[in-house]
Parts: structure tokens; C-alpha cells; sequence
């Protein structure tokens, strides 16, 4: 008569064996089949242990949904910015792809729109005068990075607070421009982080932005306004620049480790 | 032994990945992937690995047991490591400009955690001998539904036929454990993608392996991968003070 068997396996915990029962069609062991039963258990158990994971992926986190979000894109190749979208109104500026201290030109993207079959891109504009912005082909630019960060300049009170995610993180007194040579107000951003120098007037650290003064057109460089350390600690906070932002040396090294590059600037 | 599914032509894809790998990351990368290519003389540069230590491999909720890492092992796993760095960093950007349907969005924002995810324990496992992220320029596709879509269900797809085409090759049974844990969750991210967008979520009574190489092949096709941007330099400011 042919054997109907209905295998039961239980693991032993201990032994780390398998124990295989057999029975037939009424539940009664069948010793018939026992030896077999047992090989296959000892087969079993001469299986390898499993191996443990080499790693584990830890819980996913979401995005936060209450950041706030900057967009800026390294400008990948020459483009003429227009002040309306698809190359069309008059053209308001030429982007390079590097900037004057030669690091990669980067620019603030401020809104976008497809026309024609093709993304254009504005972007907030580096030049003269301060605030412009122009619509770029969006293949000029190159991939986006986004930072949560906003630095906001307080002339009144001379101070300058950094803000993530809408709360501040940092805040320090500020120098700012002679009445001769004011610190412009506007909207800006974070175009370069210079450091390794060697000159005390800018201190260890300091900020290139797209702000350039309106006074000083022919400075060397073009005029930018900068964010940055000082060899005159006691002069701050106070209106003594030429239009740049400055901050005490430990001040601005504090600050170099919280703003990164593409961070907007409010000059208010 | 020669692998029948090397392509003679790999030495340009080095070639062209090098050309836009401005930290050596990739090199590195096409240097272990291709072996018997330009990349062997990069890979030879690459020292041994004596193993990677118990502290380095911790990641998430539990630490797991210490792996000795073959060389062939990490080579793979960096190859893994810098697919996953472009998956997450395609969601992540799709999620942060919000242009694409809400139903796509909330596929990317659940899936992009999970890619970070992935791209956390796979530094950690490889401690000091991680690659970092290269750059990346994504252009219209994060915010262009049908480009998104396309993008992301080969993506999904291929990365699960890579686990596939890896495991058998991998040295170490704790790696292969750990990234048979990977591989289901991708093709679960296949056929989800896949059903929001009324494809069929399995195509085939078996999935097919797809090498190292042919991923390699399809990155550098994407033209995603860019240089990063240098915007921190030692250089002298000249602001106006």
C-alpha cells in the first residue's frame, strides 16, 4: 500500500536539528519509514548556520515636510539671460560658468517654466543692478543642490541671523557700509566660501555673495559685497566697511560651519 | 577565466566615466567593475582590505557581526553604493521641487527615504573604504512626469536584476544575507512604480540577472553623472572690505 506521509518539522531550538515525524493516512507513526526520516533530519541539520546580515538599513527618514527650500544650479556653460522665458524681451545679462576668484559660478533659481518644448529656468542674477534676475535655458545650468538655510542682515540693528528651516541657528553683531559706501539691501545669495588666505583685513573666512555695491562699480573684482572676518574686532558692530559684512573672527568661523554655498541673503 | 558578459568597448566607458569624475570616486568604481579593462591598472592600485571591523558595520537599529570584506566584495558593494547615491539623490530632488503628480510624489517621497536608507548602511558597512557621492544633474526629469516615471521604473528594475547578477558573486554569506534584504524591497519600488502607472508589475515567470557592466553602461547613458561644483576655494577674496 502505498504511504501517505505528512512530514511535520520542528525546529529544535537548542540542538539547532531538525526533527522529522512521519505518519500515515491514520495519524499512526509509520516505522517503516523512520530510517528515511531520520536521514533526512540529519541532512538537515548538517546545513550551515544562516548568516547573519552584514548590515541592517535603518529606518527610513522622510523629508521633513516644514523645510525650507533654496534651489541654486552651477552654471555649466555661457548663456545670455532674457526677461522673459524662451529667449524672448531683451537680454539682461550674460552668465559665465566660473566667477571672478575662479570657482564654479553658481546662480539661485527663483522659478521655471516649459515653453516651446523647453525648461527655462530664472535665476537671480549676480550683477548690476542688484536684484535682477533673467530666465536661462535650463540646459545651461547644471544639476541642482538645496540647502534650508537663510541668512538675513539686519541693518538697523546690526546684526546678522542665520535661519534653518524658519528658525534662527545663529545670530552675531555685524560692521556694515560707511554711509558713503552702504551695504546694499536686497535679495542675494551665497556664491563662494574663501579661506586658506592670508590676509588679516578679511580674517580667516569669508563669503562671496551676488550683492555688489552700487558706489564702488570699479573695485577690483567687480565690487562684491562679501561676508566676512576682520582685523578689527572692536570696530564692530558698527557702520565701517566699504559695503562688505563683517563679523568677528570667531563669529565668522561659527558661521562657516552652518552656511553652506547657495544659502540666500536678505539685506533689510 | 574570461566574463563572457564584459564588453570589449568597457575601456571607453572608463574612459568616459573618468572623464566626468572629478574626485575619482567613479574611477575607483570602473576600476572594480572592470577587470581585464583600463580599470585592472586602477584596481591593482587599490590596497587590500584587511577586513572591516565590527564598529563599521553598525547600521540602523542593530549592529550586525564583524565581515571580512574581500576586495572583489567592496568593489561591488561601492558599485552599489554609488547607484544608490543616484536613485536617492533622483527621489530626494523629484520630492524638494514638487512638480510632479501628488501620486507620483508620494511614490518618490517613501522610496527616496528608503534609498537614502540604503545609502547609509552601505557607508557604514564599508567604513573607511567608501566612495562619495559624485555630482549629479538630473535636468528636466525630476520635474517632468513621463521622464520621472521612465527613469525611475528602469532604475527600480535594473537594480534589482544587479542584486540578481551580484549575490552569486559576492564572497562573504553576511553580505549576501544583507543584500538579498535590499533586493526584494527594490522590486517591490519595481512594481509599484510599475502599477501607479498601469504597467504590468511583473513582467515573467523569472526575473533575469543584468551584469555590473550593462548598469555601468546605462549611468553613463543617463548623462546624470556631472562634476561637483567647486565653490569653496583658498584663494584671496577681493570684496570690497
Amino acid at each position: 500500500m502505498r504511504l501517505a506521509l505528512v512530514a511535520v518539522l520542528v525546529a529544535a531550538a537548542v540542538a539547532g536539528a531538525i526533527v522529522v515525524v512521519e505518519r500515515d493516512g491514520s495519524g499512526a507513526p509509520a516505522s517503516a519509514s523512520r530510517s528515511g526520516g531520520i536521514a533526512l533530519a540529519r541532512s538537515a541539520a548538517s546545513l550551515p548556520p544562516p548568516a547573519a546580515p552584514a548590515f541592517r538599513v535603518g529606518k527610513p527618514r522622510l523629508i521633513d515636510g516644514h523645510e525650507t527650500r533654496a534651489r541654486s544650479a552651477p552654471v555649466a556653460r555661457r548663456a545670455v539671460a532674457f526677461a522673459e522665458p524662451g529667449g524672448r524681451g531683451q537680454a539682461v545679462a550674460t552668465v559665465e560658468p566660473t566667477t571672478e576668484e575662479g570657482s564654479t559660478n553658481i546662480v539661485l533659481v527663483v522659478g521655471e517654466t516649459t515653453l516651446g518644448g523647453g525648461s527655462w529656468v530664472r535665476v537671480r542674477l549676480p550683477s548690476l543692478p542688484n536684484g535682477r534676475t533673467g530666465w536661462v535655458p535650463r540646459r545651461a545650468l547644471g544639476g541642482y543642490a538645496f540647502v534650508r538655510t537663510h541668512l538675513v542682515v539686519d541693518r538697523a540693528h546690526l546684526t546678522a541671523t542665520l535661519l534653518r528651516d524658519d528658525r534662527a541657528v545663529f545670530r552675531a553683531p555685524i560692521g556694515i557700509g560707511v554711509p558713503a559706501a552702504p551695504t546694499p539691501p536686497g535679495e542675494f545669495y551665497v556664491r563662494v566660501k574663501l579661506a586658506g588666505f592670508d590676509d588679516p583685513f578679511y580674517g580667516p573666512v569669508a563669503f562671496g555673495t551676488s550683492g555688489r555695491s552700487a558706489v564702488l562699480t570699479d573695485w577690483p573684482g567687480g565690487g562684491y559685497i562679501g561676508i566676512h572676518g576682520t582685523n578689527a574686532p572692536e570696530l564692530i558692530p558698527g557702520r565701517v566697511s566699504h559695503g562688505c559684512v563683517r563679523l568677528r573672527n570667531e563669529d565668522i568661523v561659527r558661521l562657516s560651519r552652518l552656511m553652506p554655498v547657495g544659502t540666500p541673503v536678505t539685506i533689510r | 577565466m574570461t566574463d563572457p558578459t564584459v564588453d570589449p568597448t568597457l575601456d571607453e566607458l572608463a574612459a568616459t566615466l573618468a572623464d566626468v569624475d572629478a574626485d575619482g570616486a567613479l574611477q575607483e568604481t570602473a576600476a572594480a567593475a572592470f577587470p581585464g579593462t583600463r580599470g585592472a591598472f586602477l584596481r591593482r592600485s587599490l590596497g587590500t582590505l584587511a577586513g572591516i571591523t565590527a564598529g563599521a558595520v553598525v547600521a540602523g537599529e542593530a549592529a550586525a557581526a564583524p565581515v571580512a570584506a574581500t576586495e572583489n566584495d567592496v568593489a561591488i558593494l561601492r558599485f552599489d553604493l554609488v547607484l544608490e547615491y543616484l536613485q536617492a539623490g533622483l527621489y530626494t530632488e523629484a520630492e524638494r521641487i514638487g512638480a510632479l503628480t501628488p501620486e507620483t510624489l508620494a511614490w518618490a517621497r517613501v522610496v527616496g527615504a528608503h534609498e537614502r536608507a540604503h545609502v547609509r548602511a552601505l557607508q557604514d558597512l564599508l567604513g573607511r573604504r567608501t566612495v562619495p557621492s559624485p555630482g549629479f544633474n538630473y535636468r528636466d526629469v525630476t520635474s517632468d512626469e513621463d521622464a520621472f516615471i521612465k527613469t525611475a521604473v528602469a532604475f527600480e528594475d535594473l537594480t534589482a536584476a544587479l542584486l540578481k547578477w551580484q549575490a552569486p558573486r559576492l564572497d562573504s554569506r553576511s553580505i549576501v544575507a544583507a543584500a538579498v534584504t535590499l533586493h526584494s524591497v527594490e522590486t517591490r519600488h519595481a512594481a509599484w512604480i510599475r502599477h501607479l502607472n498601469g504597467l504590468s508589475p511583473v513582467t515573467s515567470a523569472f526575473d533575469k540577472p543584468a551584469s555590473q557592466e550593462r548598469m555601468a553602461r546605462l549611468i553613463a547613458s543617463t548623462g546624470f553623472l556631472t562634476r561637483r561644483s567647486r565653490t569653496a576655494l583658498n584663494a584671496r577674496p577681493r570684496f570690497t572690505g
